[in-house]
């Protein structure tokens, strides 16, 4: 990152914006990740030692929404939903395609929702926000998430757990689990745990 | 408002925009074929964000008023009907037809049919039934909703959910197949 803020090369035209704290040594592939990033928050994401960020990872913060990315995680081209917290542990492995949302972004009563859509309209960028609960996600260390694997608001994920792609996951992943499924079950836990 | 042309069988109704970023904004009808006239009607204060608008030549997409998607992909042969004030979330697929035969011979015919060596034969005919998603209802991230569904008012698709059959007004469907679970 230069000092404008911007990544040399970067085929996006965009710049990261000044609440990102990354470790030098950490991989951002492009400014692309950031449009839908509107976190207020001092260190609205942190990256940690030589973790990456790869190219399509998607981080929709809104403005009270704090990420962080671990040493020696890989997100590789995840969708962030975060309107509280989202903790990526160190050496975590994140596949392509996985949404971890700590918010469903909309409120569940009928007639909350109606106004929050019709107020949609009104606004430019035209977003959808709506003050709604968030519960933090927490992914422990070496945890390993398969593509297109979904996690759900207020889950936590072990440590060493993996998760099968395409999972949904519902409810907390005890440590060194192997779940898989939609929604996610346990199949068994690693031999070293 | 918008960032791609509209195709001349495309309604839009008023305060609605179909839009994209650098990456989304030419996808809308890149593989927009429908003949009908409309092919597809949106109503009003629609917000549809790097939509797909995947149809075939006879196939029409109706979207109602105060709709949010972003992302989605509707992929349609026949008939998608969508209600008023829906949300669809990112990479989820909603999908009116199996474009191939399930029967295994025909499908053999359909597979030379659509290769380079088809040589304009035939396709073979495909299951193809409407969707309907009514008013009110929620869709979240990498959900997929196939062919013949029916999804009642006010329901909610979880996240990843694939439904494959009608989900009751109100409900709260989850997994693979998606089935109606409790609230949380």
């Amino acid at each position: 990152m230069d000092a404008a803020r911007r990544l040399p090369p970067d085929w996006h035209p965009g710049t990261i914006p000044d609440n990102v704290v990354a470790d030098p040594t950490a991989h951002v592939g492009t400014s692309y990740s950031f449009t839908r990033f509107r976190s207020e928050e001092p260190g609205g994401l942190r990256i940690g030692r030589a973790a990456s960020l790869g190219d399509l990872t998607i981080l929709d913060v809104g403005p009270r929404g704090r990420v962080v990315i671990g040493d020696y995680a890989l997100v590789n081209g995840a969708l962030i939903i975060c309107d509280s917290r989202v903790t990526i542990g160190d050496y975590a492995l994140i596949g392509w395609d996985v949404v971890l949302m700590d918010t469903y972004r909309v409120p569940f009563d009928v007639a909350l929702r109606r106004r929050a859509l019709e107020r949609v309209a009104l606004g430019r960028p035209r977003r959808l926000a709506a003050d709604v609960p968030a519960h933090p996600i927490r992914i422990e260390r070496n945890v390993w998430i398969g593509f297109e694997a979904c996690v759900l608001p207020g889950v936590s994920i072990g440590e060493d757990a993996v998760v099968g792609a395409r999972s949904v996951v519902t409810e907390d992943v005890p440590p060194g689990a192997v779940v898989a499924g939609n929604p996610a079950r346990v199949v068994r836990y690693r031999a070293s745990a | 408002m918008h960032d791609t042309p509209l195709p001349s069988n495309v309604r839009l109704g008023p305060n609605s925009v179909i839009t994209g970023d650098y990456l989304t904004r030419d996808r809308a009808f890149r593989l927009f074929r429908s003949r009908l006239d409309p092919g597809l009607v949106v109503g009003a204060s629609c917000t549809m964000d790097g939509v797909m608008f995947n149809a075939g030549p006879e196939a029409r997409i109706e979207i109602g008023d105060h709709c949010y998607f972003h992302e989605a992909t509707l992929v349609s042969d026949l008939e998608i009907r969508i209600g008023c004030r829906v949300v669809i979330g990112w990479h989820a697929t909603v999908i009116d037809a199996d474009f191939h035969p399930s029967d295994a011979a025909a499908r053999m015919a359909d597979a030379v049919a659509c290769s380079p060596l088809g040589g304009g034969a035939a396709r073979q005919p495909f299951e193809r039934r409407p969707v309907l998603i009514e008013d009110d209802v929620w869709i979240g991230p990498n959900a997929t909703i196939l062919k013949g569904v029916r999804i009642g008012a006010r329901a909610r698709v979880e996240p990843g959910a694939v439904v494959v059959s009608d989900v009751p007004p109100e409900s709260r469907v989850l997994g693979n197949p998606a089935r109606v679970v409790a609230e949380r």
